[in-house]
């Protein structure tokens, strides 16, 4: 038992010298590969969650960011608590219509934009 | 930590098997062009790449300014009717129909719309000249999904009818006949 220690203590010295040589450099490593994973995550998300979507300051955007609606005040707002009386209810009725009508009028994503022959890359020889 | 580990392998290969028939399924249903028509994709190249980035950018604005206005119409207008007038004890339950249908349907809206851009991305980003074929499999494909999207459109704007509707009959019934 006692050669038996004496054999294994030479090489449990080298292991602590080694990882006390390069414990910096795990640190290092450790932390590039950490910070690494929480990007992919992050970026992930990001892109699945819809954000991305709504991103105008992604390059390609920037030229119609400046056209966004900052906000949508127009809504006014209407309380979610108080009485319904007639006053309440011609409130409500005008903000919803006048909302309403906002809404409807673009009918968006309409059209055919990427119909081949309004982008000119149909077969010429059906034409 | 070892079974999040697991778990994040798993889904990482299903994403990749799932992404893998997706591809396959789109090119097994796409038609070979005619060498006529891979010469024209490759000679207009440029200018539908062009056309192709500006509808990129014209249709993010409109899913901002248009996304915005469908949001508010649930959060600011109907949401909070249905609190006040649940608060005074009516009987809004046609008015929650409407509402949870908005609700839906203003999801399929944004999730519909995410596949549909990052198709268009992919279209974008293929390589028209050396690849004629799948750029106009990509443009196709971004086709489809935008009138899916276009479709999702019109059902919110026939819910906000349907809310109208709905409310002007509550007006009469719960609140005027009351």
């Amino acid at each position: 038992m006692e050669e038996e220690a004496l054999k294994t203590e030479p090489e449990m010295d080298t292991e602590t010298s080694f990882w006390g040589t390069h414990r910096f450099m795990l640190l290092i490593t450790m932390t590039v590969v950490i910070a690494s994973i929480l990007v992919v995550i992050s970026m992930t998300l990001y892109s699945t969650s819809g954000a991305a979507q709504l991103d105008l300051s992604r390059p390609g955007y920037r030229g119609v960011a400046s056209q966004a609606a900052s906000n949508d005040n127009n809504f006014g707002e209407y309380a979610n608590s108080g009485p319904i009386n007639s006053d309440s209810v011609n409130q409500f009725k005008t903000l919803y219509e006048k909302q309403a009508a906002a809404a409807q009028a673009v009918d968006a994503y309409a059209g055919d934009p990427l119909n081949p022959d309004s982008l000119g890359i149909s077969d010429p020889t059906n034409n | 930590m070892k079974k999040v580990g697991q778990l994040i392998v798993i889904g990482a290969v299903a994403s990749l098997a799932l992404a893998t028939v997706l591809v396959g399924a789109i090119h097994a249903q796409s038609t070979p062009l005619s060498d006529a028509q891979l010469t024209r994709i490759r000679s207009s190249c440029v200018s539908v790449e062009n056309t192709l980035a500006q509808l990129h950018a014209s249709d993010a604005l409109l899913r901002v300014n248009r996304g915005q206005i469908y949001e508010s119409m649930s959060t600011k207008l109907m949401v909070r009717f249905n609190d006040r007038a649940d608060s005074n004890h009516y009987d809004i339950s046609d008015l929650l129909s409407v509402t949870q249908n908005y609700g839906a349907a203003l999801t399929t809206f944004r999730a519909d719309y995410v596949t549909y851009e990052q198709q268009l991305a992919t279209a974008i980003a293929t390589n028209c000249t050396k690849q004629p074929q799948a750029f106009y499999d990509a443009i196709s494909l971004a086709r489809t999904l935008r009138s899916q999207v276009h479709a999702d459109v019109t059902r919110l704007n026939e819910y906000i009818s349907d809310y109208d509707n709905v409310f002007n009959v509550f007006v009469d019934t719960e609140v005027t006949g009351k």
